[in-house]
């Protein structure tokens, strides 16, 4: 793990355009950092996740190794909820017994912290270190982000001293109330991390024991294969909300056998919100109206004959704003 | 030692007895230690605002010299220490309690969505949904979304617990 760290830290240190402000470098440097320690670490531990009357205890395992990134996070308590990644592959058994297989796009590079996206954070954010903490019984940084308007959350990280991993997260709003937050109860960083779960091939068939194959046999909802391409959709955000821009425009179809839809995604630097658009012909399950869970909110609506569904990390006001802008210019 | 400390503080202890536990303790620095600690667990059950933030490192290292009960014992000793025990342990998912509660608003995010959209440009009405577990398809575009946030760069896996808390 250490030469890992090291290894990042040293790409942080390269990086063009980290070094221009250096007050701004360390905080930067930090979020980088979270980032890279986010991939790269092998870490497993457990973590309450808390938004409004809702309580969630999950155990996370992550191992990055020659074959790449491997995490699962599993639901403690209640039926069987699990969300398995294999780099590009995702995993998910939720509940019901169904297994969905998807491929996971425009994940392949990371870290998405690009430069650029590094100073539209400052724009959008005031981003400042908080006072030194513990978490999880692990030394920690933290790092306070606090937004130049009312069109995103306020953030608080911390950030384990050593490598960088996150151990606790609060996402507040304007008055300051608590949306959500997640924080590691328990935590092992390195070491020996069982790893019989990590799915070592790229056939589902391969990867699971017999009981589990027939399983994934008789619920197996889709199979990798899904596509995206890079396209100009010709669809636009009017009134895209202050501090946004585009960081990618794709076709792409959510699961195997399912018609592709337009997905837009906008960044701050930090939280994201993704358009999606399709057909109505598709006949889409969602129905219409806002959703929350926690920091996340999704509001779908129809325009003409298509289903709109917007999704991100930012207040209901600025999904709606995004969301009632959105026309089709043509292409 | 410990158990007859976890009684006295329970109040199981016959005045006598009590009587020569106390000077024992005060004789005793470690024992005075184990009182302490037993108080500060008394403390912090009852005043949950002034609770130490360096608490979980403190009680990680209880935990650890807490032994492990294997020899055969009385019925009463044995409820006394998993008293004990349970004490420590669930003072652990107490701090993260308060860490959380201190932190807590008391609005639920679907009432707050009514009052931010109040105040949004739009005038038009909205339907809010306390959640979308009730909306199928949904995870196709939550799963969709995480793939390309950068909040998923930083927080890894753990951004799928929107998707698992749907549930």
């Amino acid at each position: 793990m250490k030469p890992r760290i090291f290894l990042a830290l040293a790409m942080l240190s390269s990086a063009p355009g980290v070094m221009a402000d250096p007050a701004r470098q360390d905080d930067q440097g930090w979020l980088k950092t979270m980032a890279f320690a986010a991939h790269l670490t092998d870490y497993s531990g457990t973590f309450i996740y808390q938004s409004g009357s809702h309580v969630e205890i999950s155990r996370i395992t992550h191992v990055s190794d020659a074959a790449g990134e491997h995490e699962r996070l599993e639901g403690l308590g209640g039926e069987r909820r699990e969300i398995i990644r294999n780099n590009d592959q995702v995993w998910c058994y939720l509940g019901d017994g169904k297994v969905l297989v998807k491929k996971r796009e425009g994940g392949g590079a990371f870290p998405a912290l690009l430069p650029e996206q590094l100073s539209a954070l400052n724009e959008n954010y005031l981003i400042r270190q908080g006072e030194e903490d513990m978490g999880a019984g692990f030394h920690a940084h933290t790092l306070i982000f606090q937004p130049r308007d009312n069109l995103r959350y306020a953030h608080k990280m911390w950030s384990h001293s050593d490598s960088g991993l996150l151990l606790k997260a609060v996402v507040l709003d304007e008055p300051g109330h608590v949306i959500e937050q997640y924080a590691f109860t328990q935590l092992t960083i390195g070491g020996n991390i069982d790893r019989k779960w990590i799915v070592p091939d790229k056939s589902p068939d391969k990867l699971l024991d017999k009981s589990q194959r027939q399983q994934h046999q008789q619920h197996i909802v889709a199979a990798p294969g899904t596509t995206a391409v890079a396209v100009v959709s010709g669809w636009q955000v009017g009134a895209l909300p202050d501090g946004f821009r585009k960081i990618l425009e794709m076709r792409r179809t959510l699961r195997e056998g399912k018609a592709p839809v337009t997905h837009l995604v906008f960044s701050d630097g930090l939280a994201g919100i993704s358009v999606f658009i399709e057909s109505l012909a598709n006949k889409p399950e969602v129905r219409p109206g806002l959703y929350s869970q926690g920091v996340i909110q999704i509001y779908s609506k129809i325009v003409d004959d298509n289903l709109l569904t917007v999704v991100g990390e930012v207040p209901p006001r600025t999904v709606l704003q995004v969301a009632e802008s959105v026309y089709f210019g043509g292409q | 030692m410990k158990e007859r400390i976890s009684t006295l503080m329970d109040g199981e202890l016959f005045e006598d007895e009590s009587e020569a536990l106390l000077s024992r303790i005060k004789l005793h620095p470690e024992a005075k230690h184990e009182w302490q600690t037993y108080h500060l667990i008394g403390d912090v059950l009852r005043q949950p605002d002034h609770i130490s933030r360096d608490i979980s490192a403190a009680l990680r290292e209880r935990l650890q010299i807490e032994p492990t009960i294997l020899a055969p014992q009385s019925r009463v000793s044995k409820k006394i220490r998993y008293f004990a025990m349970s004490a420590a342990a669930s003072l652990m998912a107490l701090a993260l309690v308060v860490w959380m509660s201190v932190q807590v608003g008391s609005e639920p995010a679907a009432q707050m969505a009514m009052q931010q959209q109040s105040s949004a440009v739009q005038t038009a009405s909205y339907s809010v949904s306390p959640s979308y577990a009730v909306n199928k398809g949904m995870d196709d575009y939550l799963m969709a979304h995480q793939e390309v946030s950068p909040s998923t760069d930083v927080a890894g896996a753990a951004t799928y617990i929107h998707t698992v808390a749907a549930r």
